[in-house]
């Protein structure tokens, strides 16, 4: 008889699963850098994303469809998504780490100068300042998606949810642009490199976080939350406040003071 | 005059389907006034109440909660009561043993942990005295 308020999860094949695919994504996306040869990768990747949807949706079940998730199971989810971002900005530390490293004491190799000799970087006052605005107003609208649900207002919450849902895909449609519009590749320097793997990392977590918001507009139209209850897009909108602060970041730094 | 038109209502809370509305009430579904994100009246304007929604474990805490117990799976900290031989503290269970804590005084710097056994009332080292009360589980 069980008289507690832990879940205690039921053996399940996912974790497994996820492990396995994992490691073979990697050797075939290696495979790939190698003999660009990338329809195994994609493969994994697709089996990949698979087993994430089939563990998540056993997730929505145990919550939403048996009540597994008491209070308390709830605050260990909270703590779990904290633990989660708090590594992400560690992930992402080190990324503007390298940053500071390169640009703070220009190599001979760089000109000694920052941006390097004949880089031509982006102005920081077109497509990027665009961005930031798009991204604060994203952040206004979830906020106020939030502040609806907590009221219980359903019709509200689904209208700033997809106001914020189309202004992330608005992000990264321009985001795109500037990638195919830029002067300098990912070979070009180590600006390049820098510029490309922290704005690209960035970019992916966007478009994450846009598939989790609208993840939560889906289940929000299914009628999976109550105005306590809604764990999920509570956590969509930490994930897309950490994605804005680390584009802020990103800004001041790469974009406008490394100009 | 009650026209009947295949509409798409692009109204958020709808599932986009097409529906059937007369074109007396829904005119300004032709316009592009902000009429048409307005919601039919069928159409759920707030979530349902979260006792309705819950189920499982997690409808009987709040049920519980509810009807007026604050600490439905027994883990939360209590006073202690007299606590002599014949006014034992009484330890809520739904089991036939538990593990109770005892925090002799009120600076001590650890707990006394104990097993508490049904109908097999227990004295701390303390002298404070417990006993194992049924409780149904939630």
């Amino acid at each position: 008889m069980k008289n507690h308020q832990f879940h205690l999860v039921d053996p399940s094949p996912w974790p497994i699963i996820i492990s396995f695919v994992i490691l073979n994504y990697t050797i075939m996306t290696l495979m790939f850098f190698n003999t660009k040869l990338y329809t195994p990768m994609t493969i994994s990747l697709t089996f990949i994303i698979w087993t994430m949807f089939t563990w998540w949706r056993d997730i929505k079940r145990e919550s939403t469809y048996q009540g597994n998730h008491t209070s308390s199971v709830m605050v260990s989810m909270k703590y779990g998504m904290i633990l989660f971002i708090t590594s992400e900005v560690l992930f992402f530390i080190s990324f503007f780490w390298s940053f500071f490293h390169h640009s703070l004491a220009p190599t001979c190799e760089l000109g000694l100068m920052w941006p390097p000799k004949d880089i031509h970087s982006f102005n920081p006052l077109h497509i990027p300042l665009m961005n930031t605005i798009i991204l604060l107003s994203s952040g206004i609208s979830v906020t106020w998606a939030h502040a609806s649900m907590c009221v219980n207002n359903l019709n509200t919450t689904l209208k700033s949810l997809l106001i914020t849902i189309f202004l992330g895909i608005y992000f990264s449609i321009l985001q795109f642009y500037e990638y195919i519009s830029s002067p300098f590749s990912i070979s070009d320097s180590v600006y390049g490199s820098t510029f490309f793997l922290t704005t690209g990392f960035h970019g992916m977590h966007v478009i994450i976080g846009t598939l989790f918001l609208i993840h939560v507009f889906f289940r929000m139209k299914n009628i999976d939350f109550s105005f306590t209850h809604h764990l999920g897009m509570e956590m969509s909108i930490w994930y897309w406040h950490f994605v804005d602060v680390v584009w802020l970041f990103l800004y001041m730094t790469i974009y406008w003071w490394g100009k | 005059m009650a026209v009947f038109l295949r509409n798409l209502v692009l109204s958020p809370s709808t599932k986009y389907l097409v529906k059937n509305v007369t074109l007396a009430k829904n005119v300004a579904s032709f316009s592009t006034c902000a009429q048409r994100w307005n919601k039919a009246a069928d159409e759920l304007d707030e979530l349902p109440d979260p006792i309705d929604l819950a189920t499982g474990l997690e409808k009987r805490e709040l049920l519980a909660e509810l009807a007026g117990d604050p600490d439905p799976f027994n883990v939360k900290i209590r006073k202690r009561g007299a606590g002599t031989r014949d006014q034992p503290t009484e330890v809520p269970s739904a089991f036939e043993a538990r593990i109770v804590g005892c925090i002799c005084e009120e600076e001590s710097p650890s707990i006394s942990w104990m097993w508490l056994y049904e109908g097999k009332p227990k004295r701390c080292a303390c002298g404070h005295w417990f006993k194992l009360t049924y409780k149904a589980p939630i």
